[in-house]
């Protein structure tokens, strides 16, 4: 609302062909600000001691050094807590998979009153907060011997992503026409074989996006490993990350450098599929 | 004309029966029912197992039998009668309202932000979304780490600007130690919010602006007449959603504060873990999820009634 309108307009018929420049700056300026934590993480797991606690922080490591990984690989034994993070992540994601596929394809494809109760009761079961299940569960676990078995955090894991992948595939599934298989069908190919010819590789996408997703939900999940087992040696990469900077005197540059090492696969992932992940969450997060 | 449209597969009866099989409704429910006996276990069975636990005594001595003293709503008075309550209620909802809000604000702006046409404006958008996609206990060390007292990145870049001139103890402060878990969380929740409402952004037909533009509306406008309409059930489900995972933030404050000190940044889950699992007291625990868990599936419903609303099922 400044200045005459004439010189204000002259002034932005100037700027015309910069502003599609000046707004890529700001966003570089938006996402730069907003990542400096991981920024920070990963240089500050690079300086040794006196450089890390240093008066002034230095905003790049003057003298880098892998000390700290060094150490936590051969001492406090990351490559166990990383191996354990894969079995579980991995076997969450094929668990998830093979429970949602038949039936986000069975949501997908049939329209009752029940199957939209279904559709309602994995909403509702979706956003249970996994601090307040973990008490019956623990408890139950208990009752039948799984407490301290990583089948028994499989299981537990499986319900938190298992109704977020119904919903997602069921998304997928539904925008493949459904004539597609009918063609099939009448060509003597019988529904199943439809099924894993025609539509499940209609649904690629879809399953990159989820099964991408729900490992990275698995691989962070801290409650219940850190409630079913009190085993050191079963437990994945969280727990121990825990152990690391849970205490009131954390050794940071040790904590750093699991932390960052933790967090690279999930950075690589997300780096690969960044732009399918982005498109299939816009896509079918909310419906 | 019958013999030529019959199709090959069906001369065999076997093949017959397998395909009548798999076409009739009985393959759907099966399908279904995989799926759903799974959660009814694993979900279900643990949601009235933790009821009974509310009205029962659950020691670390009883919790394999499943013969214990009943005690009634004892559990429940105890939780109400307890000191702590009234601070982790308040907590619990400063907590909430403020993740919710900053969140759903910050998201906004950064989603209108990224919907302008520029080059390689869903690449940034994308950046910004990898705070979501990281593992709770990484951010909970990250920002331990910023916010740290005497090495801290936070305190250091806030003295450099001249907005404080001691130490400000972020996690050890009784005062600040909720706000401190809060901005680690907003941090978390606010790429979430972005990616929601900017699904709901491109949701929006781009013929409407170009007809209120002509009708001489300016970009305030129609963002008030226009974009928050049409936005509505959007953020209706997303402000529902996001309150729903704001319970979810123990990771991060387990790791952070553990919801101290003295309990000044205790939240209702929080302290719903630490009576069971470190006070022992699985009754107390139980007692407070099922509280949590009615409130959380009073949003939930308000959740999937604005879904719905948004998409005819």
């Amino acid at each position: 609302m400044s200045g005459p309108a004439p010189a204000r307009d002259a002034m932005r018929r100037a700027l015309v062909p910069l502003r599609p420049w000046l707004l890529t700056l700001g966003g570089v300026a938006i996402a730069a600000v907003y990542l400096f934590p991981v920024y920070w993480m990963v240089i500050s797991s690079l300086k040794a001691n006196p450089e890390l606690f240093a008066a002034v922080p230095t905003l790049y490591p003057h003298a880098p050094t892998l000390a700290a990984f060094r150490w936590i690989f051969e001492r406090e034994n990351v490559g166990l807590y990383l191996q354990n993070s894969a079995i579980i992540s991995f076997s969450v994601t094929a668990l998830t998979l093979v429970l949602a596929t038949g039936a986000a394809y069975a949501l997908a494809r049939t329209r009752t009153f029940w199957t939209a109760a279904m559709v309602v009761a994995i909403m509702a079961v979706q956003v249970l907060p996994p601090p307040l299940l973990v008490t019956p569960m623990f408890v139950i676990f208990r009752q039948i011997g799984l407490v301290n078995t990583q089948f028994a955090v499989i299981l537990a894991t499986t319900t938190k992503v298992l109704p977020f992948a119904i919903i997602m595939l069921r998304t997928s599934f539904a925008q493949i026409p459904v004539e597609l298989e009918e063609a099939a069908r009448v060509d003597g190919c019988p529904r199943f074989i439809a099924f894993f010819r025609i539509t499940l590789p209609l649904a690629r996408t879809g399953y990159i996006v989820v099964s991408s997703l729900v490992f990275l939900l698995a691989y962070g999940e801290f409650v219940y490993p850190l409630s079913l087992m009190n085993r050191k040696e079963l437990q994945p990469g969280p727990v121990g990350l825990y152990s690391f900077v849970g205490a009131d005197f954390a050794d940071w540059s040790d904590a750093l450098a699991f932390a960052t090492v933790f967090v690279a696969p999930v950075i690589v992932l997300y780096m690969f599929l960044q732009r399918r992940i982005v498109s299939g969450l816009t896509a079918g997060a909310l419906k | 004309m019958s013999i030529s449209l019959r199709r090959p597969t069906d001369t065999t009866p076997w093949r017959m029966s397998r395909d009548r099989f798999l076409d009739s409704p009985t393959i759907w429910a099966l399908l279904i029912g995989a799926a759903a006996l799974f959660l009814l276990l694993l979900v279900g069975y643990p949601i009235a197992y933790n009821l009974v636990m509310s009205v029962q005594e659950v020691t670390l001595g009883n919790l394999p039998s499943f013969s214990r003293p009943w005690v009634g709503l004892e559990n429940y008075r105890q939780l109400l009668a307890d000191p702590l309550f009234l601070l982790v209620a308040k907590n619990t909802l400063i907590f909430t309202i403020a993740n919710v809000a900053v969140q759903f604000v910050l998201g906004l702006g950064l989603a209108l932000y990224f919907q302008l046409s520029f080059p390689a404006s869903s690449f940034l958008r994308g950046l910004v979304l990898v705070g979501w996609m990281l593992p709770p206990l990484v951010i909970g060390a990250v920002w331990k780490w910023l916010l740290g007292s005497d090495s801290g990145f936070v305190n250091y870049a806030l003295q450099g600007l001249g907005l404080i001139s001691g130490k400000i103890y972020w996690l050890s402060d009784p005062s600040l130690s909720l706000l401190a878990v809060t901005i680690a969380n907003i941090w978390f929740g606010a790429p979430f919010n972005m990616i929601l409402l900017a699904a709901g952004l491109a949701g929006i037909p781009a013929d409407i602006y170009e007809a209120a533009a002509l009708d001489g509306a300016g970009p305030v406008r129609r963002f008030v007449w226009i974009t928050l309409p049409l936005l509505r059930p959007t953020i209706y489900a997303l402000l529902s959603l996001s309150t729903v995972y704001t319970m979810r933030a123990f990771d991060l404050i387990y790791t952070m504060t553990h919801g101290g000190p003295l309990d000044s940044s205790n939240i209702f889950p929080v302290w719903s873990y630490r009576m069971s699992f470190e006070l022992f007291d699985f009754g107390g625990g139980a007692a407070i999820a099922t509280a949590m868990f009615a409130l959380v599936l009073v949003v939930a419903l308000a959740y999937v009634r604005s879904v719905n609303a948004e998409r005819p099922m």
